[in-house]
């Protein structure tokens, strides 16, 4: 199962439909980081709403995603968190730092300026 | 004492997403709230992982437990893997799971009620972890 | 909940053991007693008597409870007397049918929920009980004269069953008193851990009294929640309230900001004094993901402008004529 990623202008949106394996991850990662150079993708969002769980790996290759697609010139923001899993991350000592995140893939693109709205929480 | 018992073997990463998806279940049938279920499969997803990464092959148990009226549920996930060589050492606080070092044990402990570990070295580890229905 | 992605949380709902009493628990419960086959095979038997003497038990049975102005009350109404008269028949044939299984657990359970929701106290329903017990062994010694070995045996393998329903009526008892304890801390948790839309996006989540772990987690998961329902994007955290603030709470603190900040929140922490600041970055703390602000006014203006909100004040109005 693969993660669907969609154009939207230069704005990519990646929709995590569930669990995916460490090595549907990594494939994931690539697959994203690969799109990214192609479409000159100013902004990429990462839907996590439906997974209910985001252990550490998830967590890190989040965070690589988001360092590969700032080297390429785009923002990373990952949309979806629910509150159990923002819980769990947050016990389990997990950051994202560094990568935006907003509620919902709504707020998500206001925050990036792609659809008009108040916006989302910027990186520190 | 133990009751009803679910070993998942865990011999590849899929097996991590198994194990943390009955873990869950097995949280929801003893009456753990959705928050708790979350807690239970994310450290079992930790410890799990620690078993691919570092032994190759191990099981995961999830059983329910009862103690002194509380109902609960119990992870345990052992391997024969290389084991610890600091116990210590990898549950301090300050090895974070963050970076790629650290085995996520001082935050899996965080997630559950009780913690216990146990590993030899050249013989395995065992971690034992319970959360309790408040 | 609407959004199908969110499937995974339904299909995590807790199952309805809400007691525990599931087939497994019984089955221990049995062992426990030492109930088996035997003993079902011994009931069995006893049903041709118990079919015999249903009606005349029963009627004794209710002719001591209406002696007893304590067990009197509950049986006032004739209607009620006759249903209740209608069930206990059943509850005594089903003792000797044979089958202890997944429906007659659920039939005790029920009986005793009904008994404790009427207000019967234990020390009655148990001491009704034991009458009840009298008279079944009266009877089956009765039809057992010539060998009262066996009639004792007999009322050995009842007692067992007695026993396995009186467990579970108890249960039943303290599963409701439980129950209204659970309703009351629910009650208390929130009043505890209130968190207050004050505009569209903001949230106000003063914090008071003393915080531990528990009570941290709580308040957190709790403001998680409402960040999602209120699709909340600052919040004003006040810690003005707070007994004591030492590092161990302004870690946890601290967490609570980083949880809002995965759901896309900032927080403004309020009511931290400059004091209490320096000692926990005396302390070692990085206190620099905190965004504070002295005073709660002052944080719900910065909570406002961060949401693009510019608060004006109107001219005074005129004074009303006078008369």
């Amino acid at each position: 199962m693969t993660v669907p990623i969609l154009k939207q202008g230069d704005v990519l949106v990646a929709s995590m439909q569930e669990a995916l394996s460490d090595h549907a991850l990594i494939e994931f990662r690539d697959r994203l980081s690969d799109q990214v150079g192609r479409a000159r993708a100013r902004v990429v969002i990462i839907d996590v709403t439906a997974l209910d769980v985001l252990d550490s790996f998830a967590t890190r290759t989040l965070r690589a995603i988001a360092y590969t697609a700032r080297l390429r010139g785009a923002r990373t923001v990952v949309v979806g968190i629910q509150p159990e899993v923002a819980f769990a991350m947050v016990q389990l000592g997990l950051t994202l730092e560094s990568v935006e995140t907003a509620l919902d893939l709504e707020e998500g693109l206001a925050l990036v300026g792609a659809i008009a709205g108040s916006g989302g929480h910027a990186a520190h | 004492m133990p009751l009803t018992e679910t070993r998942v073997p865990i011999e590849d990463e899929e097996d991590i997403v198994t194990a943390r998806q009955k873990g869950r279940q097995l949280a929801a049938a003893r009456g753990l709230s959705l928050t708790e279920q979350t807690l239970i499969a994310t450290a079992i997803s930790e410890v799990a992982r620690n078993i691919v990464v570092y032994a190759h092959r191990g099981e995961v148990v999830l059983s329910a437990v009862e103690e002194q009226g509380r109902r609960g549920v119990m992870v345990v996930a052992r391997d024969e893997g290389p084991g610890i060589p600091n116990p210590t050492l990898a549950m301090r606080d300050g090895f974070s799971t963050g970076n790629s070092l650290g085995m996520g044990l001082p935050g899996a402990k965080r997630l559950m009620d009780e913690f216990e570990l146990s590993s030899t070295v050249g013989k395995g580890t065992t971690v034992t972890m319970k959360k309790w229905v408040r | 909940m609407a959004d199908p992605r969110l499937a995974w949380m339904d299909r995590a709902h807790p199952l309805p053991h809400e007691m525990g009493v599931d087939e497994e628990e019984v089955e221990r419960r049995k062992a426990f007693l030492e109930f088996g086959e035997d003993d079902v095979d011994v009931l069995r038997g006893l049903r041709e008597l118990a079919r015999k003497y249903a009606d005349p038990v029963i009627e004794e049975f209710y002719g001591h409870i209406l002696a007893f102005d304590e067990t009197k009350s509950f049986f006032r109404d004739p209607k009620v007397l006759a249903r209740v008269k209608e069930l206990q028949k059943d509850y005594f044939v089903r003792l000797t049918e044979g089958d202890y299984g997944k429906s007659y657990v659920a039939n005790r359970l029920k009986v005793g929920a009904a008994h404790e929701q009427v207000r019967l106290e234990p020390k009655w329903y148990l001491g009704m009980y034991s009458y009840y017990l009298r008279l079944v062994a009266k009877r089956m010694q009765e039809s057992l004269t010539n060998d009262p070995a066996k009639a004792f045996a007999n009322f050995l393998s009842l007692m067992k069953l007695v026993f396995l329903d009186i467990g579970l009526a108890v249960d039943t008892y303290i599963f409701a008193r439980e129950s209204t304890m659970r309703k009351q801390q629910e009650a208390i948790r929130e009043l505890s851990t209130p968190v207050l839309q004050i505009r569209e996006r903001l949230l106000l989540l003063p914090i008071i009294g003393v915080i531990d772990t528990h009570r941290a987690r709580l308040i957190t998961d709790s403001l998680l929640r409402s960040i999602r329902d209120n699709r909340a994007k600052v919040v004003v955290m006040d810690v003005t309230g707070v007994a004591t603030i030492d590092s161990k709470v302004a870690n946890h603190l601290i967490q609570t900001v980083i949880a809002a900040g995965l759901m896309g929140a900032s927080v403004i922490v309020t009511g931290l004094s400059s004091d209490v600041a320096q000692a926990l970055v005396g302390l070692g703390l990085d206190l620099h993901k905190l965004n504070t602000v002295g005073d709660l006014q002052g944080g719900i203006e910065e909570a406002e402008r961060l949401l693009g909100y510019r608060v004006e004040r109107l001219e005074p109005s005129r004074s009303p004529p006078r008369d």
